[in-house]
């Protein structure tokens, strides 16, 4: 039986062994043996990451891990299933299997015999993956340091190694509090932000790759500025389990063949016959090159194991149980780590401790359930009256930043809605999906900025910028623009919106802001910093609350709905005006929020009678900022 | 598995061609393809379309293999087609191209060589490559009984065969010329060579291997000869997948077609086409092959492209409704239950939906005498904010199977209409269709209609009653069609509807315009006990199972609607003359009264027109001819209603009744109801407190009315007079 080493570095070996032309299921043999492996906690650990490493680092044709979402998927790619190779020298022919691998292995004396009766083709399917959009530092500084205590330590970068020791350190600063408590089957994604602090650092030869200048091949990122590896991915079985925008873990064969590539150049010079290359006039220059880049960009990878991730919050398991000790923990003092969040989260609205509150809640949210056109469970969130400062907003996000896993600041300014492109959009001269800034995951937190904005004239573009804003607020879809007919993505993004004023983009509520403090922009960096550093808040804690919570069941107990009914009844018994269906709605959504803030999965008469009043006092500070 | 036998499948094949016959109309033998097979002989027709159908007649096992193996039987069919061609010419074919020169002058230049030997000829002609002298093209028709596959369906096992997908068009290449055949000639011997040609690319002979070339090793070269080489016109096609056959949460797939000779040309980007062909993988040549070994490319080898309209591939996959469907709708109820199936998860206002379901029915369009009378149904709906005004737009224009939806902030009417553009590329003006051209035929779904610009609304004037949209500008005078129901909604003027006051005022909007609308709706959420519970019960439902409480109707799958809706759309009913009588009579009641009553709606002629066209559309649901007289009062209930929503609240304000008169009319009520001019005091006393009204009210009830003289109150205080 072959040893660890083995199965990680030549996986292909393994399942040539496995192949037998004959049985139509030798595949899942295949499976059974990496399931085998890969089960085993420290063996899927030891699976160097794409995320968190230079692809120099990385053995071609070995076992790798990769966090992603699906950003596009290509039409079926058929391939050579079995193949025949024959010996140039004896003549003795045999069958191989294609799978898993772009290219054919021979051997310097073996031939492969494209026309023999034998050959089978086969299809599978090939998938567009790019690192998780919006994916916060802390995150992949927390995979990177996984990564890098538990992963064997590859052969071929000593001197990348050297020199990352050093950046690991000031990351261990900040992380190891964390990461030392963290429980052992939370690594399962480990390895991956390693990569992330190479490319930072300068010293590895793909730090370009993320400057659009510099790199002829768009890699078709949702947010601009972002960088990391994006890969072609294979499936080969259970080809329509991954959707759109899907985050997924995949471990697979790494293939990095050169010859992957098409250039512009290759296609002219390998061409006999300039008659007639129906290849030429049709699948275009775009079309190879968006499809087939260099593979020492976009390495291919051939699945072997794929799963779908609830969420990517290194500190916790793969998959969120209640009988898990720290989500245990989690939800018996989520009390207190909610009153430390409130706390933060107060400091950071000037003192507004009503805001605060929404604000919380506002984390938490999550779309649970879809009716016809409805979202139930969204909860974007309009906090006026903020401070017209850049600086502000930025402070926002970035301790909002350091509390979510996923997120990003859109500033709303005139230049960035006309020009920028949100919406998806198909281009049929490459054929593939071009991004837009809306083609975010699940739970992403995206920050409008609307202080920024000026008055000023908005083109085509920019309007139809803005109507997706608004639709995907109301409707939490976006629609893909395919040309010739639209299709419609669901999506499920957080959206909170600083504005000065009422905001222009729709929300389902709209908090004044109190200012309690002087607002001061230094002081208030230097409190949060403070809060931060010294201990007072345990930043774990909190990233682990709002993961675990925004997943969390509810439940609405049938005596509970009998009093939420009647007291609907009641209140607007004397003036319908006193609440609406819509205020209704509101109110179910908000005590849900409330509740599963504090831990609880059911709804109690105190939550909803404390969440009466919170909107009762946001109403009135409507009003009385309208009179 | 054996091999096959291609010699005998290939005589099975000459079989079918000759012998196969259909009936026509009177029962003669008509040989269908024997007749086509001298129509080619005499070069009149190019592509002969042989129907799977009729082959599984004559062989079932033939369409089988066809099937499997498309490519090959093509081949023999052709080989067949070829061999029997020079019986089936009646007469010498006169077209001639250069083709047919060139082969002619080496036919007599061998014959010169040769000898006048007849038997040689023969097999002169043999030298050429088949290809060359072929001037037919071969294709199958798939049998009726197989299905469309979707892109996506189209997997690795089924390389070879043929199949039918269906999809848009996003890209064509032009038609370009492809080497079907290439010849050469040596320039030593002269000699010429044949190299047929089957891949995108090949590898030209550079050796002449003629007799005499290669026994004195003169090493002649060979040059090609463009003139003497055969083309087939060549055109390469992508296609995508229908939206509809797009799972969720997937990008639609795409597919490569390649079309050859009579299949090129058949189509544009947008088109929706189905196209039968043989799914076939590319073979790369040269340098690429090495390279990416394990790949190949495929791609459909066209057989026949077929268009298709939107409407038309529509109505193929509205399947004909089942039994079981039409069981399900055709229920004693089934009005309600349609219209309770629309936005199911908004609660209530049953009238609304029941309008809503009734415009996208539509009326029967009417053109008397040139003059154009609308049928389609416009409503717009109103109301204070958060009423579900948006969902219920939203959903409809989901449910639709033509709709557009925009908003009135989001639109000037160049958005609405139609707007000239110059076309970057040619500097050619031309048409682009806003909202109202693309929708129509459907709905058009107008959110925020009020915040719409004066200049912008004008332009849906003449949608709305005319339902064509005229442009003049640059040059370019036409009339487009916008056929389309407007579904509007707007939000009051000052945020609260105020009954108080007329339409008008109320949403900011010209009577001109308002007076288009069919329906007039004022959507409010009004307080009510029982109604507020019910409410309350279906949003905490909503909530908690995520589903809308199991109501008195399961509400009907969107897809069930759709294809009723459809076959609702096919009946054009007609207002018998009986009825006409009747509606005149309820139309001058319906003017009188607006006359009388401070009316803040509009009662005109188009109000009768309404009245026409939603008892038409009624009747259409009910899958009738003809219009009955429970139609014409549903519209007029539903006429009733839209206006009562605009008044309604008046009422209750204005006529806050005194006790005193509704204390008379009861009295008055127990009068009539027995038919005496006296009532015993006591009975009159205790039904009015019966009502609730208290001792004092009824004693100054009495006093009142009789001061005014209606009635007289005896003395003794027992009895009851009316005067």
């Amino acid at each position: 039986m072959p040893g660890i080493q083995d199965w990680l570095n030549c996986p292909l070996d393994i399942i040539q062994g496995y192949f037998d032309p004959h049985d139509a299921h030798w595949t899942d043999k295949v499976n059974e043996y990496f399931k085998k492996k890969l089960d085993g906690d420290d063996s899927s650990l030891s699976i160097p990451s794409v995320n968190h490493r230079s692809l120099h680092q990385l053995k071609p044709n070995s076992l790798v891990r990769f966090r992603g979402m699906v950003q596009d998927m290509y039409d079926p790619e058929f391939y050579l299933g079995v193949y025949e190779v024959e010996d140039t020298s004896t003549g003795t022919k045999m069958l191989k299997s294609g799978r898993y691998q772009d290219v054919a292995s021979c051997l310097p004396n073996q031939k492969i015999n494209i026309e023999s009766r034998n050959n089978v083709t086969m299809d599978r399917q090939t998938y567009y993956c790019i690192p998780v959009p919006g994916e916060n530092v802390w995150v992949k500084e927390a995979f990177a340091e996984k990564d890098q205590i538990l992963s064997s330590p590859c052969s071929s970068s000593t001197s990348i190694r050297g020199k990352r020791a050093l950046d690991t350190d000031e990351n261990k600063e900040k992380v190891t509090g964390e990461s030392s408590s963290a429980t052992e089957e939370m690594m399962d994604s480990s390895e991956d932000s390693a990569r992330r602090t190479v490319l930072s650092s300068g010293s590895s030869s793909e730090a370009s790759q993320g400057i659009g200048v510099l790199n002829p091949i768009d890699l078709n990122f949702p947010l601009q500025g972002e960088n990391g590896t994006a890969c072609l991915v294979k499936i080969y079985d259970e080809k329509d389990s991954c959707k759109l925008n899907d985050v997924v873990e995949i471990i697979g064969v790494l293939s990095v063949d050169p010859s992957l590539a098409t250039f512009p150049e290759s296609s002219t010079n390998g061409n006999h016959s300039d008659i007639l290359n129906p290849e030429e006039s049709m699948d275009g220059i775009e079309e190879q090159t968006a499809h087939s880049p260099p593979p020492s960009l976009v390495p291919r990878l051939h699945v072997i194991r794929v799963t779908k991730l609830q969420h990517i919050n290194p500190l916790l398991p793969l998959q969120l149980n209640s009988s898990d000790s720290v989500v245990a923990e989690i939800l018996r003092d989520a009390g207190k780590i909610r009153d430390q969040l409130r706390w933060l989260l107060q400091q950071l609205l000037l003192g507004d401790d009503l805001s605060a509150d929404y604000l919380l809640l506002h984390l938490l949210s999550n779309v649970y359930a879809r009716r016809d056109v409805s979202a139930l469970g969204k909860w974007s969130l309009n906090i006026s009256g903020c401070p017209k400062s850049e600086e502000y907003t930025h402070l926002v996000h970035s301790v909002l930043e350091q509390l979510v896993t996923k997120s990003h600041l859109l500033p709303l300014t005139l230049t960035n809605l006309n020009s920028s492109r949100f919406t998806p959009k198909k281009d049929y001269s490459a054929n593939r999906l071009k991004s837009g800034v809306l083609q975010l995951t699940d739970r992403t937190h995206v920050i409008l900025d609307e202080t920024v904005m000026e008055a000023g004239q908005l083109d085509t573009n920019g309007v139809q910028n803005v109507t997706a804003l608004g639709n995907a607020i109301s409707w939490q879809k976006v629609d893909y623009d395919f040309d010739f007919h639209k299709t419609e993505f669901p999506i499920n993004l957080k959206f909170l919106i600083l504005s000065e004023g009422k905001s222009m983009l729709p929300s389902d509520c709209l908090v004044r802001l109190q200012k309690k403090e002087q607002f001061d922009i230094e002081k208030l960096k230097s409190t949060i910093q403070d809060a931060m550093t010294s201990g007072n808040i345990n930043l774990r804690q909190l990233r682990c609350y709002v993961s675990v919570l925004e997943n969390l069941d509810y439940d609405l107990t049938q005596d509970m709905q009998k009093i939420v009914e009647q007291d609907f009844v009641d209140v607007r018994k004397d003036n319908r005006d006193n609440m609406t269906q819509l205020d209704l709605h509101n109110l179910l959504i908000l005590a849900r929020l409330m509740s599963l803030s504090s831990g609880e999965t059911r709804l109690k008469c105190s939550i909803w009678e404390r969440v009466k009043r919170m909107e009762n006092e946001r109403k009135a500070r409507l009003r009385a900022a309208d009179s | 598995m054996a091999p096959k036998d291609y010699v005998a499948e290939k005589e099975k094949c000459r079989g079918f061609l000759t012998e196969y016959y259909g009936e026509d109309d009177k029962g003669m033998k008509h040989f269908k393809y024997a007749q086509q097979l001298v129509t080619l002989a005499h070069r009149e027709q190019v592509d002969l379309m042989i129907d799977l159908d009729d082959i599984s007649e004559f062989d079932p096992e033939l369409v089988e293999s066809i099937l499997e193996n498309t490519q090959r039987y093509r081949k023999l069919f052709s080989d067949a087609v070829y061999d029997l061609l020079p019986d089936y010419r009646e007469k010498e074919s006169v077209q001639k191209d250069s083709l047919d020169v060139y082969i002619e002058h080496r036919l007599m230049m061998e014959q010169r060589i040769r000898g006048a030997n007849p038997n040689e000829i023969r097999d002169v002609r043999n030298k050429f490559p088949p290809e060359l002298l072929r001037r037919y093209e071969i294709y199958f028709k798939m049998p009726s009984t197989d299905k469309h596959l979707s892109i996506r369906n189209v997997k690795a096992d089924k390389i070879g065969k043929l199949l039918t997908v269906r999809g848009i068009v996003t890209r064509c290449t032009e038609v370009k010329p492809m080497m079907t055949v290439a010849t050469y000639t040596c320039d030593q011997c002269g000699a010429e060579t044949y190299q047929p040609i089957n891949s995108p690319n090949f590898m030209p002979l550079l050796l002449c291997p003629s007799e005499d070339c290669s026994k004195n090793r003169s090493g002649g070269r060979l040059y090609l000869q463009t003139r003497g080489s055969k083309f087939v016109k060549f055109q390469e096609i992508k296609i995508q997948e229908h939206s509809d056959q797009v799972p969720v949460g997937n990008i639609p797939r795409s597919m490569t077609v390649c079309a050859r000779g009579e299949t090129t040309r058949m189509c544009v980007p947008g088109d929706h086409v189905s196209i039968t062909g043989v799914f076939l993988p590319l073979t790369k040549g040269g340098f690429r092959q090495m390279a990416q070994g394990l790949l190949s490319e495929t791609y459909l080898e066209a057989h026949s492209i077929i268009k298709m309209n939107k409407a038309a591939d529509e109505e193929m996959s509205l399947q004909e409704l089942s039994e079981q469907e039409i069981q399900q709708i055709a229920e004693e109820d089934f009005y309600e239950k349609l219209a309770t199936s629309i936005a199911p998860e908004i609660y209530g206002h049953e009238d609304i939906k029941k309008a809503l379901l009734l415009m996208l029915v539509g009326g029967v369009d009417r053109s008397p005498k040139g003059m154009k009378i609308r049928g389609n149904i416009n409503i717009c709906l109103m109301g204070d904010p958060g009423v579900a005004k948006s969902q219920l737009l939203s959903y409809i224009d989901r449910l639709a199977p033509r709709s557009q939806y925009t908003t009135g902030r989001g639109s000037s009417g160049v958005g609405l209409t139609a707007a000239v553009m110059k076309d970057p590329v040619t500097g050619e003006m031309i048409l682009e269709g806003g909202a109202l051209v693309l929708a129509d035929e459907g709905v058009c779904c107008i959110d925020e209609f009020d915040k719409m610009n004066e200049t912008d609304r004008t332009a849906i004037h003449e949608v709305m009653e005319q339902q064509t949209i005229s442009i003049a500008k640059a040059g370019i005078m036409t009339s487009l069609n916008a056929r389309v129901s407007i579904l509007a909604a707007a939000n009051p003027a000052y945020g609260r509807y105020n009954p108080k006051k007329s339409i008008e005022h109320n949403i900011q909007l010209p009577a001109a315009l308002l007076s288009r609308f069919d329906l007039l709706w004022l959507i409010q959420d009004k307080p009510d006990r029982e109604n507020d519970l019910r409410l309350a019960q279906h949003i905490t439902y909503v909530h908690q199972k995520c589903k809308q409480p199991p109501s008195q109707y399961e509400p009907l799958d969107m897809n069930l609607m759709r294809r009723y809706l459809a076959l609702c759309k096919t009946k054009t009913p007609v207002i018998p003359v009986e009825l006409t009588d009747y509606i005149t009579g309820a139309y001058v009641e319906m003017r009188k009264e607006a006359r009388t009553s401070k009316d803040t709606t509009f009662t005109s002629a188009r109000t009768l027109l309404a009245v026409l066209r939603l008892s038409t559309a009624l009747a259409r649901l009910r899958l009738v001819d003809t219009v009955e007289k429970e139609d014409v009062n549903e519209a007029m209930r539903l006429m009733e209603m839209s206006k009562e929503s605009l008044q309604g609240q008046q009422e209750t304000t204005s006529r806050t009744q005194r006790p005193e008169d509704v204390i008379y009319s009861i009295i008055r009520d127990m009068a009539t109801d027995g038919k005496l001019k006296t009532l015993k005091y006591n009975d009159a006393r205790q039904g009015v407190l019966a009502k609730g009204f208290t001792n004092d009210q009824f004693e100054e009830a009495l006093e009142a009315y009789e001061e005014l003289n209606v009635w007289n109150v005896n003395n003794a205080k027992t009895k009851i007079t009316f005067v």
